[in-house]
């Protein structure tokens, strides 16, 4: 069995992002800037009788599709989210180059925690008003969480292989991790990695019963916050090895030189106290970065729960140290589950490119447990080469990514 | 190159639990795929899958904690206790987790929606909703053995089992680990079958035939549907004899595939089976047998034909057809791999259960179970939708 060689360069040629603060890489970086949150009154599942109505929505999908109609209806808002994403990045990846990406060998990685639930909601529903019989089950098609990753290398033609990840809300960092290992151990030549996720009523309704959603935006690290604001969306790179990108004319964007996965082993919700996994995780993170080096910013999970965000901090102190400013960007998008370690992957992509760290949106007063530098309220040009990206899950899952700036 | 041993295995089966029974079943040459009872089949055209019956959770489980369990869960766990009594080891912290299933928890996701429907979108069970992720067996084994290595779940229909595999067997190589439990767990539940059912792909009674899953027969209609959980121990370093090693892998696409159904190309499975052969640092004629993906599909053991004869010509090797002792999707892909691991470490052939009539131009699996002179065994996985990976497994550490 090839091994996969942490000396193996890798390089970001492309990035695709859709979320509640942008369709686009372009959008989303404006938002960015000009520090504008996508967060307000749920608009879905009217009706409902949920305990908060705050949420990070995407708008409606039709326009940008960028496929058949037919084709479209077959799949689920999360796969259809994917498919937009990977479109976005591939374009990119292929922009300018002198050799367009081997589609043959291009492997898709999609982590994804609900997959095609919304629409398995519906059929559900339908199901028990009108009989088993009486619904058509061509509806439910889309539900498996290997839904994401098969629309994309269906709808973009991809020949490399599939592969879904359901690591609840660390699962698109773990993809992205799955991804690159199979570069360097030579499985595939090209990576479609990232993450999807749509709102549905199943999560948005758990949350809330698990008392885990601020009826606020959330407000990450803040002394006020009361917890998550659900949200939804997806994000893909294309991942190359480093000399094939350079081989093909390809831009490239960021290195991604590692990762680390670990599982706190502690309880099937609630992060260990001290956050040890996610210390594991950013130390295996930086173990793969072969030459040693300083992390400059942190993109942190972040996601405004009282837990959270105290294990995290604790975890960052005890792995990196307290001298490296850190935000949390979901304070603009909200958790966007299974598909936040492609959204952050890729915001954090945007930050070294632009050498522009995003801040905290709403951080007025940190919590006495936050004691790092959450860069609040505006972004902060600063230099930086090596960004990591936490993202952390139900179950205890933990994945850490290690990007370096592309020059 | 390096190999990962698998030195101990757990089994939570339709008709078989642990091991030695699970080996029973096969060598009997008979199939736990039987009557549904467990849910209303009626007005459906299949009533057969293969589900777990003589499992009792609390034999393995203390009472305070299968309450925190879904069925996912439990079989899981308790695969894991049989896999590490198996192995005879404990293992270390550092060891990491990967699972694969192929629709994970439909049916908890379903009792949640009931609660939500009769109590409120307010007042459901947040239990409920906790074992609700995929990944939650996967988490509940890493609590009970205290494993704080890597731990995920992979989804990939059919394929589950073997991209979980894949990961976890990597992560030895590249010494991230060193050690993993492997695995993959399924529930057969009524919201799957109805659907599977009505998309016409389950096996089904047609005029004079009885339903049955018949891979490679010329009258196979469908697959059969399966549960359980199947535990691998996979060490770097192993602490005892193993069944097998585990090789290399190989993975691709058949762009041919549509969303629900398998492809007509071939090349893509058949570059998926050359990658996992070179990954293996072997050769095409060192492979002995291949134990199949056949699952009594129309086109997806036609897809799987096509590509083994176009990979191997005139030489196919003996290929063995296991799902239907057990059903598709059936520990999420792991029984057939640890039917594979049994021949290696038993070097013998089981009989392919469920053939009875090929074709002169198709393929002809083994009919009669029989010893085998056994170096490599080639394992198959073809989804639906196009993905495809495959293994070798050898009897040699090099």
């Amino acid at each position: 069995m090839r091994k996969s060689d942490i000396t193996t360069r890798l390089a970001v040629t492309g990035v695709g992002i859709i979320c509640s603060i942008g369709r686009n890489q372009s959008e989303v970086w404006r938002s960015i800037v000009e520090s504008r949150a996508g967060i307000g009154k749920l608009s879905k599942f009217p009706g409902e009788n949920f305990p908060t109505d705050v949420a990070a929505e995407v708008g409606d999908l039709d326009e940008l599709v960028p496929i058949d109609s037919r084709e479209a209806k077959r799949m689920s808002r999360s796969d259809l989210l994917a498919v937009i994403a990977a479109n976005e990045a591939i374009a990119q990846a292929d922009n300018g180059a002198t050799t367009a990406l081997s589609r043959d060998r291009a492997i898709v990685s999609t982590g994804t925690s609900t997959g095609g639930l919304l629409e398995g909601e519906s059929f559900f529903f339908d199901r028990l008003v009108r009989g088993r019989s009486r619904v058509a089950s061509s509806r439910v098609l889309q539900q498996p969480t290997s839904g994401p990753s098969d629309a994309v290398a269906r709808a973009l033609n991809l020949g490399g292989g599939v592969l879904s990840n359901a690591t609840a809300c660390a699962s698109a960092g773990a993809a992205i991790g799955m991804a690159g290992d199979l570069l360097r151990s030579h499985h595939a030549d090209v990576a479609i990695a990232g993450g999807s996720d749509a709102l549905c009523r199943l999560t948005y309704s758990g949350f809330n019963v698990l008392q885990a959603v601020d009826d606020n935006p959330c407000a990450p690290f803040s002394a006020t916050r009361k917890g998550i604001t659900l949200g939804e969306g997806a994000a893909y790179l294309v991942i190359e090895r480093w000399d094939d990108a350079l081989a093909r004319g390809a831009t490239i964007l960021a290195e991604l030189c590692g990762y680390g996965a670990t599982c706190d082993a502690h309880h099937p919700t609630a992060p260990h106290e001290d956050g040890r996994g996610a210390q594991a995780a950013m130390r295996g993170a930086l173990a793969e970065a072969v030459d040693g080096l300083h992390v400059d910013y942190i993109n942190a999970h972040g996601t405004g729960t009282l837990l959270n965000d105290s294990a995290e901090t604790k975890a960052i102190l005890a792995a990196v140290g307290d001298d490296v400013p850190v935000s949390s960007s979901k304070s603009y998008f909200g958790h966007t589950l299974g598909a936040a370690g492609g959204i952050e992957a890729v915001v954090s992509v945007l930050a070294l490119q632009h050498q522009l760290a995003p801040p905290t949106l709403r951080l007025d007063t940190p919590a006495d447990d936050c004691t790092l530098d959450y860069i609040p309220h505006t972004p902060r040009p600063m230099m930086m080469t090596n960004v990591l990206s936490n993202t952390f899950g139900f179950g205890g899952s933990n994945v850490s990514l290690l990007f370096r700036s592309a020059s | 190159m390096s190999r990962v041993a698998v030195t101990g295995v757990g089994i939570v089966s339709p008709g078989a639990i642990g091991i030695d029974s699970f080996r029973a079943l096969l060598d009997a040459g008979t199939s736990a795929i039987a009557p549904i009872e467990r849910f209303d089949t009626d007005g459906l055209a299949a009533h057969n899958a293969g589900l777990v019956i003589d499992f009792k959770a609390r034999d393995y489980i203390p009472p305070m904690k299968l309450r925190r369990m879904n069925t996912l869960s439990r079989y899981a766990v308790a695969a894991t206790r049989l896999a590490l009594d198996d192995a005879g080891i404990a293992l270390p912290n550092e060891a990491g987790v990967a699972l694969g299933t192929a629709f994970g928890p439909v049916q908890t996701s379903v009792d949640y929606m009931q609660e939500y429907v009769a109590k409120g979108a307010a007042l459901a069970p947040p239990q409920l909703f906790a074992e609700s992720v995929a990944n939650a067996p996967g988490s509940h084994i890493a609590i009970e053995l205290d494993l704080r290595g890597f731990n995920v779940t992979v989804t990939q229909r059919e394929s589950s089992l073997l991209a979980a595999a894949m990961f976890a067997s990597g992560q030895i190589v590249k010494g991230t680990v060193p050690s993993a439990i492997i695995g993959g767990v399924e529930e057969v539940n009524e919201m799957v079958f109805s659907v599977l059912d009505r998309l016409g792909a389950l096996a089904h009674a047609d005029g004079e035939l009885t339903e049955a899953m018949r891979p490679f027969d010329v009258r196979r209609n469908g697959m059969s549907i399966g549960e359980g959980s199947a535990i691998f121990i996979a060490e770097g370093e192993p602490s005892r004899e193993p069944y097998g090693w585990i090789a290399g892998f190989g993975i691709a696409r058949d762009t041919t595939a549509t969303i629900s159904d398998w492809g007509t190309g071939g090349a893509q499975v058949a570059t998926a089976m050359q990658a996992a052969i070179d990954d293996a640092g072997i050769s095409i004629s060192e492979i002995d047998a291949i134990y199949a993906s056949a699952n009594g599909t129309k086109r997806g053991d036609l897809l799987e034909i096509r590509a083994i004869q176009r990979l191997f010509g005139d030489d196919v090797p003996p290929v063995v057809a296991t799902k239907a002792y057990f059903g598709e999707y059936a520990a999420g892909g792991g029984l057939q791999f640890a039917a594979a691991l049994l021949a290696m470490r038993d070097q013998k052939l089981h009989s392919s259960f469920g053939f009875e009539e090929g074709k002169p131009e198709m393929l002809t699996p083994v009919r009669e179970a029989r010893p085998a002179k056994l170096r490599n065994i080639l394992v198959n996985s073809i989804s639906a939708g196009g993905g495809v990976v495959c293994a070798v497994i050898s009897k040699e550490r090099a």
